[in-house]
C-alpha cells in the first residue's frame, strides 16, 4: 500500500480553478472567493456526481428512441423508408458492405453505449470508494472525454445528406426524429463527461468525497 | 510540493456564506429527456391504427415495409410483412393501417395488387413504374369491422360512388369481349363489362354490364344492345360490308347500344333489366316486318352460292329474302329440282313509293287481294320473273332478282296454294361463264413457246449491240484522248505567245497609227478644194460613166483586170531579174533543182 500523497486539499488549501492560485480556505465547507481573480473557490466542483449522474441518466433515457426511431426518411420515386440506426447497419451489412457496417455499429451504437456505461462505472466507483486501479479509471476518463466530440459525425453524416438529396420529386431526404435524440445523447454525454470532476477519482477511500457528492 | 509552505504566508480567503441546495436543478435534464421520450412513444403507440391481413395468390411487388395501401390514391397503410401462408399455396401480407382509415377496414372491403397494366382497352397504374405496385383499397358498405381479407386478382371494374345502372344482357357466346370491354353509346364510351356467366342452363351467356350516369337515361326498354367486338366484315351478295365501333372495340371487343327510332317512346328501363345482346347492328336496328308473304321457287340449276339470308331483289331493290333453300321432286317428271323458299316484305318495296302513289301504297297495304292482283299483272303481262344472279363473281355469292323478262314463256300464279309458286328463267351465269372459258381456251392455243423463242433471240442481239458500242466508245476513248490533250496544250501555248506579241506590237503599231492618221488629216483638208472640182466633174461623167448598164464601166474593170495582170507579170519579171540579173544578158536558165 503505497503512501497517500499529499493534495491541495489533503493540506487544507484549495486552489482556485480559474487562476490556479492556491490560497487557504475560509473554512472547510465554504472556501470563499480566489482573492486574485475573485473566481468561486471549490475543494471538488460542486455536485460533480449529481449533475454527471443527471446528466448520464438523461443521455440513457435519450438513447432508446435514438435507436428505435429512424433517423432518416428516404422519399424515393414514391415510396417512403424510414431506416433507424440499426436499420441502416443491418442494411450495410446485408448488402455486403460488412466494413462500413461496422464502422456505423462502432461508432453511432457501441461508442455511446460505451461513454455511459464508462461515466457510470466511474460515478459508482467515485461514490462507493472502490479504491484501486485509479490511473486506469483515469485513463477510461479521458478517452471519454476524447471520444465524446467523434460521436457527432452521425448527425453530421445525416445533415449532409438531407441537406444534399433534395431531388424533388423522385428523391428526397428527411431527418427523422431519432437523429434528434442521438444528437442529445451525445451532447449530454459529452456534458457529462466534462461536469464529472476527474479529481474525485483520486479522492476514492480517502474519505472526501461524501461531502461533495 | 515536497514542504508544506509557510501557512502563514498565504493570504486569508474573503468570505461570503450561501446557501446550497441539496437537489440540483440539473434533474430537470433527465425528467425532460424522459418525458419527451415518453411522449413519443405514447404518441406513436396511440396513431398506431388496426393490422390486417390480406391473402393473395401472388406478392408480385409486394415488400414488406414499402408497398402501400392506397384509397383515391391516398396511402392509408403500409404493409408490414410478406409470408406464406401454413399450406405454402398463397401469400399472406400484413400491413398496417393508419388510425385515421381505421373505419374504412369492414367486412366487404376489398384489397388488391395495382400494378401497371397494359391491356387492349387502355394503360392503367402507370405510376407504379415508379412507385412499385401498391395495394388498391375499395371501402365497403358493412359496418362490421374485419381485419382478415381475401385480396381481388383484378381491381374492381366499378369503384363504388359511380352513379349508373347495371343491366343483364344474354348473349349465345361471349365472343371477344371481357371484363372492362367498353360499351358504347354512339361511339361515346358509356360503360363497360363488369362481369359475365354461364347461364344455369348453358345456353346462353349473361353479362352484367354497367353503364355510368348520364349516359343509363338513355337505356330504354326498347333499346337494343349488340356486339361491335372488331370488325364486323359480313361476305353477303351485296358485298362486303365492314363496320366498327371504334379502334379499341376492334382490338378490345366491345357492345353499343342504342334506342330504334320506333323504339324511342318506350320507358327508361328499370335497373337489372334484361336485354337480348343481337350479334350485330343491322340485325339489333332491325325493324320487325308486319306483313310478309312467302313463296317458292323451283330451280334446275345450280343452287351453290345461295344461302339462307340472300336478299331477293325486285327491280335491283331488297324486297326480301330467302329462308330455306334445298331440293325437291317434281310430281310430275319425277326429276330432282331446286326448291328456294323465299319471303317477301312488301312493306319494304310499299316503303319506296314516291308521295303521288302513298293512298296506292296504302290500299296496298291494307289489301292482300289488291297485292295479289298487282304481282299477277305483272308476271302475265311484263313477264316478271325470278332469276338466279351472282352478287359477287369471286366469292360465287348469288341472290335472287326479279326482273322483266317479255320473251319469257307464259306462267300464272296459283294463288291458292299454300305457298304459292313463282316462275323463273334460267340464269345468265352458265352462259358467262362459257364466255369467259372461250377466252381462256384461245389465250391458252396462243404459241407462247416459239414467241418465248424469239423474244430470247432479239434479246440476245441487242446484248451484241450494246456490247459492240460498248466497245467503241472504249477505243474512241483510248484513241482520241491523248491526241486532244496535246493539241489543247499547244493551243494554249500558241495563245500565251500571241499574248506578248501583241501587246507589245500593237503598242507601236498604234502610236505609227496616230500620226498617219494626223497626216491624213492634213492631206483630206488639203484635198477638199480638189474634191469638190472634182465631185462637180463626176457629176457630169456620172450619166455616162455609172449609168446602170454603162459600157464604160465594163471597159474600165476589163482593162484595169489587164493593167493588174501586167503588173503581176512585171513583179515577176522584177523578181527573177532581181534573183538572177544576168538574166538580162544571158537570157533565162533552167532552174536548178
Amino acid at each position: 500500500m503505497m503512501a497517500t500523497p499529499l493534495t491541495a486539499a489533503r493540506a487544507g488549501l484549495v486552489a482556485c480553478e480559474t487562476c490556479d492560485l492556491l490560497s487557504r480556505p475560509v473554512d472547510a465547507a465554504e472556501p470563499g472567493y480566489c482573492p486574485r481573480c475573485s473566481g468561486a473557490l471549490e475543494w471538488r466542483r460542486p455536485h460533480s456526481l449529481q449533475y454527471t449522474w443527471a446528466l448520464v441518466i438523461a443521455a440513457a433515457i435519450c438513447y432508446v428512441p435514438a435507436n428505435v426511431l429512424p433517423v432518416l426518411n428516404t422519399t424515393a420515386l414514391g415510396s417512403t423508408d424510414s431506416d433507424t440506426i440499426m436499420g441502416g447497419v443491418m442494411l450495410l451489412y446485408t448488402t455486403g458492405s460488412w466494413p462500413l457496417a461496422l464502422i456505423v455499429l462502432v461508432a453511432s451504437v457501441m461508442v455511446p453505449l460505451g461513454k455511459l456505461i464508462a461515466l457510470t462505472y466511474l460515478l459508482l466507483a467515485v461514490q462507493r470508494g472502490w479504491a484501486g486501479g485509479n490511473r486506469e479509471k483515469t485513463r477510461l476518463f479521458r478517452m471519454v472525454e476524447f471520444i465524446g466530440r467523434w460521436s457527432m459525425l452521425d448527425v453530421f453524416v445525416d445533415t449532409f445528406t438531407v441537406a444534399l438529396v433534395q431531388l424533388q420529386p423522385l428523391m428526397s431526404v428527411e431527418p427523422g426524429p431519432g437523429v434528434l435524440f442521438f444528437a442529445a445523447v451525445v451532447v449530454l454525454t459529452m456534458m457529462a463527461a466534462n461536469s464529472f470532476d476527474s479529481r474525485l477519482i483520486w479522492d476514492a477511500g480517502t474519505g472526501r468525497v461524501e461531502r461533495h457528492g | 510540493m515536497a514542504e508544506t509552505p509557510d501557512r502563514d504566508d498565504l493570504p486569508q480567503a474573503t468570505v461570503v456564506p450561501r446557501s446550497r441546495a441539496r437537489i440540483s436543478v440539473v434533474w430537470i435534464i433527465p425528467v425532460l429527456a424522459a418525458v419527451v421520450g415518453l411522449g413519443i412513444f405514447v404518441q406513436r403507440i396511440l396513431s398506431e391504427g388496426p393490422t390486417i391481413t390480406i391473402v393473395f395468390k401472388a406478392a408480385e411487388g409486394i415488400e414488406a415495409g414499402k408497398t402501400a395501401v392506397k384509397y383515391k390514391d391516398v396511402s392509408i397503410g403500409q404493409v408490414t410483412a410478406v409470408r406464406l401462408s401454413p399450406d405454402y399455396t398463397k401469400v399472406e401480407v400484413t400491413a398496417k393501417i393508419a388510425k385515421s382509415a381505421k373505419g374504412l377496414i369492414v367486412e366487404d372491403a376489398k384489397f388488391w395488387v395495382v400494378e401497371p397494366r397494359v391491356t387492349l382497352s387502355g394503360v392503367s397504374g402507370l405510376g407504379t413504374l415508379l412507385s412499385g405496385n401498391y395495394i388498391g383499397f375499395e371501402v365497403g358498405k358493412s359496418n362490421k369491422a374485419e381485419r382478415y381479407f381475401t385480396g381481388l386478382e383484378t381491381p374492381p371494374p366499378i369503384t363504388s360512388g359511380q352513379l349508373g345502372r347495371q343491366f343483364l344482357l344474354r348473349a349465345h357466346n361471349l365472343g371477344s369481349l371481357g371484363i372492362g370491354s367498353p360499351v358504347y353509346y354512339r361511339q361515346l364510351q358509356a360503360g363497360q363489362v363488369i362481369g359475365y356467366s354461364l347461364a344455369p342452363d348453358g345456353k346462353t351467356v349473361d353479362m352484367q354490364v354497367f353503364i355510368n350516369a348520364p349516359y343509363d337515361q338513355y337505356v330504354h326498354e326498347g333499346t337494343r344492345f349488340w356486339n361491335a367486338s372488331g370488325v364486323d366484315v359480313s361476305l353477303g351478295a351485296g358485298g362486303v360490308d365492314v363496320r366498327l365501333e371504334s379502334l379499341v372495340a376492334l382490338i378490345a371487343g366491345g357492345l353499343a347500344f342504342e334506342t330504334p327510332p320506333f323504339e324511342s317512346g318506350t320507358e327508361r328501363a328499370p335497373a337489372a333489366m334484361v336485354f337480348t345482346l343481337h350479334k350485330d347492328r343491322a340485325s339489333a336496328m332491325k325493324q320487325p316486318d308486319v306483313i310478309s308473304a312467302r313463296y317458292v321457287m323451283y330451280f334446275t340449276e345450280s343452287l351453290r352460292g345461295l344461302s339462307v339470308g340472300a336478299p331477293v331483289t325486285l327491280l335491283g331493290l331488297p324486297a326480301g329474302e330467302v329462308t330455306a333453300v334445298g331440293l325437291d321432286i317434281d310430281p310430275a317428271t319425277l326429276n330432282i329440282r331446286g326448291r328456294v323458299e323465299v319471303v317477301s316484305y312488301p312493306e319494304r318495296i310499299i316503303a319506296r313509293l314516291g308521295a303521288r302513289d302513298a293512298a296506292t301504297g296504302q290500299t296496298l297495304e291494307r289489301s292482300a287481294q289488291q297485292r295479289h292482283e298487282l304481282f299477277q299483272r305483272m308476271v302475265e303481262k311484263l313477264g316478271l320473273r325470278g332469276q338466279l344472279q351472282s352478287g359477287n363473281l369471286l366469292t360465287g355469292q348469288l341472290y335472287i332478282a326479279f326482273e322483266y323478262f317479255p320473251d319469257a314463256p307464259k306462267a300464272k300464279i296459283d294463288w291458292n296454294r299454300d305457298v304459292p309458286v313463282l316462275p323463273v328463267v334460267p340464269s345468265t351465269i352458265p352462259n358467262l361463264e362459257a364466255k369467259l372459258s372461250g377466252i381462256l381456251a384461245k389465250l391458252d392455243e396462243l404459241p407462247y413457246g416459239a414467241i418465248g423463242a424469239d423474244v430470247t433471240k432479239v434479246l440476245a442481239l441487242v446484248n451484241t449491240v450494246v456490247q459492240d458500242a460498248g466497245k467503241a466508245v472504249n477505243r474512241v476513248d483510248a484513241d482520241l484522248m491523248p491526241e486532244l490533250r496535246t493539241t489543247l496544250d499547244e493551243v494554249r501555248r500558241l495563245m500565251v505567245t500571241a499574248d506578248g506579241v501583241l501587246k507589245n506590237d500593237l503598242s507601236k503599231t498604234l502610236d505609227g497609227a496616230t500620226t498617219t492618221l494626223a497626216d491624213i488629216k492634213k492631206v483630206v483638208e488639203e484635198l477638199r478644194g480638189p474634191i469638190a472640182t472634182a465631185d462637180l466633174v463626176l457629176k457630169n461623167t456620172d450619166a455616162t460613166l455609172l449609168g446602170q448598164h454603162a459600157p464604160i464601166q465594163q471597159d474600165l474593170r476589163d482593162t484595169l483586170q489587164e493593167v493588174a495582170r501586167a503588173a503581176r507579170s512585171l513583179r515577176v519579171l522584177m523578181d527573177y531579174l532581181d534573183r538572177h540579173p544576168d538574166a538580162l544578158i544571158r537570157g533565162k536558165t533552167a532552174v536548178k533543182p
